[in-house]
């Protein structure tokens, strides 16, 4: 069974096409990091223009890749949100467009539930596990008890995590994003050389990076000629060490001994080896997707359309897009 | 009218006093560095307007974050845009319509914003310290 996976909630326009949910004929991302990285940032509006150019393009392609016809796809699974509403709108009525055209099966998958289920592209997790979802837009914990079956246990209060990495880049002078520059900074700075705080939430799983990006805005002023590696280095070890240490304790406080970690900062060197690190301490099974199924991709929302579709949950075409919607909310 | 601000709480509390001053139509501009306050401040305005606190999360990701609270609340952060863009988000959707607008780095928008609106600036004096400055509205 052939889905075609369409992906649009951000700046990466994307289109997959994903066999029984497992098996990865083709995986089309085009990036628009090019055009973001003079502004520091997304511009909403750039986006949603750049996924009109590009969504036809990238879905031929991901289709003459798998070397498919659009009469040989089951169902056309696409993201509905949560994420930039004009960005999310582009692949949400082309998808529409194409069912209607094509008499496809139309099924609306959560783009948080896609990130979770890249794990099951490359293995099989059991339930229940923890799936911690870090990146630009999200920093959540849900446990995952079965298909369609998740709980939220945590999520950031203020900024996410790769936002945090986002806002630190630009104030030490460098573009975007944040994450892979931190990341490459920090492997020649000190994580020990400046002690900024773990803000852990008492009483909740919660997180909250705010005061994190605060304390590194303080010292650069305070600091001018500290080293941007020191502070990098630092910066990141804050951040990975609230997320490893709040994930363990959440598989604790749940009975959970399994962590599926999604999202693009879960691309991170550092996160993914001190997850790895602290899992094995902690005899529990952790899943790291690899770093391309870790960023936006429309395989991902392909292998979570799969078990939809499977369970006969098709949308309509009322179904609209929403920037903010938690997981496990109903859809039409 | 100045006030001084000693922890999160305190920000928290002064924003809901803001917030329970608000009526459909007003805007509230925040002015501040990274880190002065200013979604601490909007998440007491918002709590005010009977949302939780927790909800409100950094917009500086989605620019525009909409509440289906009894009165329409919209949390706007111009953060991550400049120049040109703004005259691209449809600001003038949300201004002075049924809601109320909180927007985040509000020097950004230059004209898009009408005069007289209610600004709201926030400095943050070392430790947990911030002084707050508000103009057009009396608490």
């Amino acid at each position: 069974m052939l889905i075609l996976g369409i992906e649009t909630s951000c700046d990466d326009t994307s289109a997959a096409v994903v066999e029984d949910g497992k098996i990865i004929k083709s995986n089309i991302v085009s990036s628009q990091d090019e055009i973001h990285t003079q502004y520091g940032g997304i511009v909403p509006e750039l986006a949603s223009r750049k996924h009109i150019e590009m969504i036809w393009p990238v879905v031929d392609k991901a289709l003459s890749t798998a070397n498919a016809s659009l009469s040989d796809l089951s169902a056309i699974a696409f993201s509905y949100g949560p994420g930039l509403i004009g960005s999310l709108l582009v692949g949400v009525c082309f998808s529409k467009s194409l069912s209607l055209v094509h008499s496809l099966p139309l099924v609306a998958v959560n783009h948080l539930e896609g990130h979770i289920f890249s794990a099951f592209l490359e293995s099989s997790p059991s339930f229940p596990f923890l799936a911690l979802i870090v990146s630009g837009g999200h920093t959540s914990m849900y446990i995952i008890r079965d298909f369609n079956k998740y709980e939220e246990i945590g999520r950031t209060r203020d900024d996410a995590a790769g936002e945090a990495y986002d806002k630190v880049a630009k104030l030490l002078g460098f573009g975007y994003p944040g994450g892979p520059i931190i990341d490459n900074l920090a492997i020649s700075g000190d994580p020990e050389a400046i002690s900024f705080p773990r803000a852990l939430i008492r009483d909740s799983l919660d997180f909250s990076f705010s005061g994190l990006k605060t304390s590194v805005l303080t010292y650069t002023r305070k600091n001018p000629d500290a080293k941007k590696e020191d502070i990098a280095a630092s910066f990141q070890a804050a951040v990975v060490d609230v997320l490893v240490q709040r994930s363990l304790e959440a598989c604790k406080a749940k009975g959970i001994d399994r962590i599926v970690l999604s999202g693009g900062v879960s691309a991170n060197s550092l996160l993914r080896k001190s997850v790895a690190d602290a899992a094995e301490g902690a005899a529990l099974e952790v899943y790291l997707p690899s770093k391309r199924l870790c960023t936006d991709n429309a395989a991902m929302i392909a292998a979570a359309g799969y078990h939809h579709f499977r369970r006969g949950n098709i949308s309509n075409f009322s179904l609209n897009p929403k920037a903010y919607v938690h997981l496990g909310s109903a859809h039409g | 009218m100045r006030l001084q601000s000693k922890s999160d709480d305190d920000t928290r509390n002064i924003g809901r006093l803001i917030g329970n001053r608000l009526k459909p139509g007003d805007t509230v501009c925040l002015f501040g560095d990274l880190g002065a306050g200013k979604t601490t401040i909007t998440k007491g305005i918002a709590s005010a307007l009977g949302i939780e606190e927790r909800d409100i999360t950094s917009a500086s990701f989605t620019i525009i974050a909409e509440y289906d609270s009894p009165i329409p609340f919209y949390h706007i952060d111009l953060y991550r845009v400049s120049g040109d863009d703004i005259s691209e988000l449809g600001l003038h959707e949300y201004l002075g319509g049924d809601g109320i607008c909180v927007i985040e780095w509000a020097e950004r928008a230059g004209s898009e914003i009408p005069d007289a609106q209610i600004s709201v600036r926030l400095e943050h004096k070392g430790d947990n310290c911030r002084e707050i400055e508000i103009e057009g509205l009396e608490l």
